[in-house]
């Protein structure tokens, strides 16, 4: 390191190597991304957003919601499962002593004995029943053929585990990159102190709720740590005719802090709407390639 | 190193080149570091009391946390670093400041862009990328300004006499090219193009935050505690081989730290993520080593002074950046991603490591560049008490509290309203903190604003002075108590002629 | 403010200077170290830069084990397996075959014929004698299979190899395969190549 070109060159080629890996890579790998297919369907994915909802990310963006929500969710594992829907016309025991047959006497079979058998012990025939959860795909399969072979209804699944999915309604399997192809700017978020919102369209699918939310979230859950968000609120003098955007508090019968005084009106600006437009169009329900699970309608 | 010592300009000449660009450095990082702890503390009171704020968006915390890291980020410890780096480049090339006035007007340009960025983000014209808030105009003005200070900071550096590079140089050099690759790339992909389709938004905006917040932070605070800690301890830097594995180590794996584990990205992005992470570990504890081998068996005292400073940096240093390496390690991720573990990790690094070695080596470098001692040199030394105690205060607190809450997220048996409130009582403490950084930084900023007020009010005193004396007598020039000039020519062109 | 100025050009401290001794053996046997650690664990996580594959999946193979699996992605993955257990052994697992133990399946024009009749009966009886696949002459003799696999499993793997190495042919469904079977009879007789060209494709 005796020259200046010398600490250059090395500090060159270092950065240089991770611009080429983390920004260019990325740009040339996802940056060229399109719009992908739902597994098992002819639906298209991610979905475009409508005109509200495209401004409603802006006014995400401007108020820094990503400082304390993320929209990633986050899968440690995944599984295929096969679950028996009904005995046909067997006994519980029968079956039982049938699939353990099975389990002894098909090759493919013999290595999942255990694992099978450990579901099925003390089992009485209550329905559904998981009998096999691993990562083998063959296992499922075949035992499903099997018993179908002898007039037992199965369910294979595939299903994406971890704390984020188990969270009723957080969402069904992890974030992938194409989720976000119509985000600008993405917010991902990195500090979750209040819940992440991948989802929250398909949690808290009514505008009004979110408006409300909004509003003053403690009249929903009284324990929230959110701020309210008064001012995309204006509170208005009811006219003549009263304003159709006005909050449906549903508290009105008892008035509480959160209800107007009377002959007044809670009005959402435009921004307000956009930014709960925003919210009702973040959804993590498609079964992608890349995120593959098996959606419960489907299976039906 | 005779040689060069006797061939010489004195150090006083030098210190005075760097006397006013380094005041518009400092004089604006100390405010801003002000206003970004206070702006900070603003931020969080939205957690103690949720409603402050309900009526007033430009406080909500949304608004006023991005505001207040990038304060603490591009308002100090920039623009301070950038200040520290001219002098030592002046000082190790034994040659007054290239250029002086470029710094001069582009230390103002940065000002200017700080606080346009700062205002815009309050007002909610914030870009929405991590730390890469400021809209277009306002990092034009900051790249721009960045520009111009490199190029007088590498004039100076070609200066030198001696043409064997000192460790300081690589560090410091190799963090103005860092600086202006990242964050010109960043801005130029995110901020001021169309920006691209999707996730590739946030890797980019995740290597840019890597890029500053570790390798950046990391090469200008070594840079800096490797010129100080061999001077302060009268001892040389131990030693340059050392450094030098320490430094490519840093450049060549601090590069790749950066994406999140959890990150929605294909598996390799994070993965050579944890592998950077890994190796990163190597120089963190290298470029340690070598800070305390240096000052090893070295007597000096300490209480509050500039060591301490650069000692608790260095400490720091460690600690913070081994934190941050944990947060890639795959397993703990799961714990550690999306809590305050992150924020407080990030705020050890600005203001424990950064923070602390910026304000020694400032405390070090005015006394000299103003020619006069600190005008209260006990609220300096009450600065370190408060920084370090403040500091911890602050981030600790952080980092359990963030610990405590990745275990209950990672539980779904728990309600997730729980596994919010269980930082709550965190936040109160850190908060405490945070209160007492910005008590710190008050003290850094009085001393500051008075040694400026008394050396203009002492530029005033000679020249009127000056211009009494001439109607008095008529006299010819007298040079000005202040002004080294004729004697450091004549060093000069002694030197020069061979 | 100090009264004693420093006189003219004094050099306070001098700048610092630095050691020469290089670094230590250990921490780069260290880095070493950890340089293989850390590329063993590329190597298994990274997925092999596969757009694709996101943690907590490793490769693109473990991907595909968790794609939910209906109708032909089912016959597929079922027929594959029945391939590789039992027909792939000498057919090869790519289905080129191996010489003097079975003629490739791979653009075989008994797999892709227009109806499975043909094709059906060579698994559940056998073949013998002089047979010509793909321009190739063969004398071999392969067993029937029929008893082994059930109408579900050998409709699955016919399916497989139909649709498989750039095969291209209609899918095989098990009462297809039902319907060979009970015509055969239970005690089946390996066919000729003749005795196969006179029945229906």
């Amino acid at each position: 390191m005796k020259t200046g070109f010398c600490v250059f060159l090395a500090a060159f080629v270092a950065l240089g190597a991770s611009w080429f890996g983390f920004v260019y890579g990325p740009l040339k790998q996802l940056g060229v991304a399109t719009e992908t297919k739902v597994l098992q369907s002819d639906d298209k994915w991610p979905v475009q957003r409508t005109g509200d909802a495209t401004l409603g990310l802006q006014v995400y963006r401007a108020n820094g919601c990503a400082a304390c929500h993320t929209e990633q969710i986050r899968q440690t594992g995944a599984a295929n499962e096969l679950s028996l829907m009904n005995l046909g016309v067997h006994q519980a025991t029968d079956l039982k002593d049938f699939i353990a047959s099975l389990l002894g006497t098909v090759p493919e079979l013999m290595n999942f004995s255990n694992a099978v058998a450990g579901n099925l012990a003390g089992w009485k025939g209550e329905l559904p029943k998981l009998i096999y959860s691993g990562a083998d795909d063959t296992v499922v399969l075949l035992l499903g053929d099997k018993l179908k072979a002898v007039g037992v209804k199965t369910e294979a699944r595939v299903v994406a585990t971890g704390a984020d999915i188990a969270r009723m309604g957080w969402g069904v399997r992890q974030s992938v990159a194409v989720d976000y192809l119509y985000d600008s700017p993405v917010q991902l978020g990195n500090l979750r102190a209040g819940p992440d919102l991948a989802n929250i369209g398909v949690r808290s699918p009514d505008l009004n709720w979110q408006l409300q939310h909004l509003y003053a979230p403690k009249s929903i859950t009284p324990n929230s740590t959110m701020p309210a968000f008064r001012y995309l609120f204006t509170v208005k003098k009811i006219g003549a005719i009263p304003s159709p955007d006005a909050l449906k508090l549903p508290l009105t019968q008892q008035p509480n802090e959160f209800t107007p005084p009377p002959g007044y009106e809670i009005v959402p600006t435009a921004e307000a709407k956009q930014l709960a437009a925003y919210l009702v169009s973040l959804k993590n329900n498609a079964p992608l390639y890349e995120a593959p699970f098996t959606p419960i309608t489907a299976a039906k | 190193m005779n040689s060069a010592e006797n061939n010489s300009v004195c150090s006083n000449e030098i210190d005075a080149s760097c006397r006013v660009p380094l005041l518009a450095l400092f004089g604006g990082a100390a405010l801003w570091l002000v206003l970004g702890l206070a702006l900070g503390i603003a931020a969080m009171l939205s957690f103690h009391k949720p409603d402050m704020f309900a009526d007033c968006p430009f406080l909500s915390f949304g608004h006023a946390q991005a505001a207040a890291n990038d304060l603490l980020l591009y308002g100090f410890a920039i623009p301070a670093a950038l200040g520290v780096t001219l002098w030592i480049f002046a000082r190790l090339s034994q040659s007054p400041l290239a250029l002086p006035i470029v710094p001069v007007v582009a230390a103002n340009l940065w000002h200017v862009g700080v606080l346009v960025g700062t205002v815009s983000i309050l007002l909610g014209f914030s870009t929405g990328h991590p730390w890469l808030e400021y809209p277009r105009g306002a990092s034009v003005l900051l790249f721009a300004a960045f520009m111009l200070i490199a190029v007088s900071a590498v004039t100076t550096m070609g200066f030198r006499l001696n043409r064997e590079l000192y460790p300081s140089h690589w560090f410091l050099f190799a963090a103005l090219l860092w600086f202006v690759w990242s964050y010109g790339t960043a801005n130029l992909f995110l901020v001021c193009n169309h920006p691209p389709r999707g996730v590739v938004q946030a890797v980019i905006g995740w290597w840019l935050t890597n890029n500053l917040i570790f390798v950046w932070l990391a090469l200008a605070g070594v840079g800096i505690a490797f010129y100080f800690l061999p001077k302060i301890a009268g001892k040389p830097l131990a030693s340059s081989g050392y450094a030098l594995f320490g430094f490519l180590t840093l450049v060549f794996f601090g590069t790749w730290v950066g994406i999140p584990q959890s990150a929605p990205v294909p598996a390799w992005l994070p993965t050579v993520s944890a592998f950077g992470a890994l190796l990163s570990v190597i120089p963190v504890f290298a470029l340690g080593i070598i800070a305390r081998k240096t000052v090893w068996g070295a007597k000096v005292p300490c209480f509050g002074g500039p060591f301490c400073f650069i000692r608790f940096g260095m400490l720091s240093f460690i600690a913070a950046n081994l934190f941050y390496i944990s947060e890639f390690c795959p397993r703990a991720s799961r714990v550690l991603d999306f809590t305050w573990f992150n924020a407080g990790v990030t705020q050890w690094q600005l203001l424990g490591f950064a923070g602390m070695i910026l304000c020694g080596a400032i405390y070090e470098i005015l006394p000299r560049v103003m020619d006069r001692e600190l005008p209260f040199a006990k609220l300096a030394k009450l600065n370190f008490f408060l920084f370090a105690g403040g500091t911890l205060l602050f981030v600790i607190p952080l980092l359990i509290g963030g610990v405590e809450q990745g275990m209950k997220l990672r539980d779904a048996n728990i309600p997730f309203a729980d596994a919010s409130a269980v930082a709550l009582k965190f936040l109160r403490i850190s908060t405490t903190g945070q209160l007492l950084v910005l008590l710190g930084a008050l003290c850094l900023l009085l001393n500051i604003f008075v040694m400026t007020l008394q050396w203009k009010l002492g530029l005033l005193k000679t020249v009127v002075g000056v211009v009494k004396d001439s109607l008095v007598e008529g006299s010819a020039y007298r040079p000005l108590p202040g002004d080294k000039s004729a004697c450091a020519t004549l060093q000069r062109d002694e030197e020069v002629k061979p | 403010m100090s009264d004693e100025k420093k006189s003219c050009c004094s050099n306070e401290t001098g700048e610092p200077t630095a050691t020469r001794s290089a670094a230590p053996m250990w921490i780069v046997v260290v880095t070493l170290a950890l340089l293989f650690t850390g590329g063993l664990f590329l190597d298994s996580h990274g997925g092999w830069f596969d757009k694709n594959v996101y943690a907590p999946y490793q490769s693109s193979a473990q991907l595909e084990a968790f794609q939910p699996k209906s109708g032909a992605a089912a016959a597929m993955a079922r027929g594959k397996s029945v391939y590789e257990g039992v027909c792939g052994i000498c057919h090869n697992s790519d289905g080129t075959g191996k010489p003097g133990q079975a003629p490739a399946l791979a653009g075989s024009e008994w797999v892709t014929a227009k109806g499975i009749n043909r094709l059906a009966h060579i698994p559940l009886a056998g073949v013998t004698g002089a047979i010509q696949v793909g321009g190739k002459d063969w004398n071999l003799n392969m067993a029937a299979m029929g008893a082994a696999l059930s109408d579900e499993d050998m409709a699955a793997v016919l399916t497989y190899i139909r649709t498989s190495w750039g095969n291209k042919a209609e899918a095989v469904n098990a009462d297809d395969v039902k319907k060979v079977r009970t015509e055969i009879g239970k005690s089946p007789q390996p066919y000729s190549s003749t005795q196969l060209k006179a029945m229906p494709e």
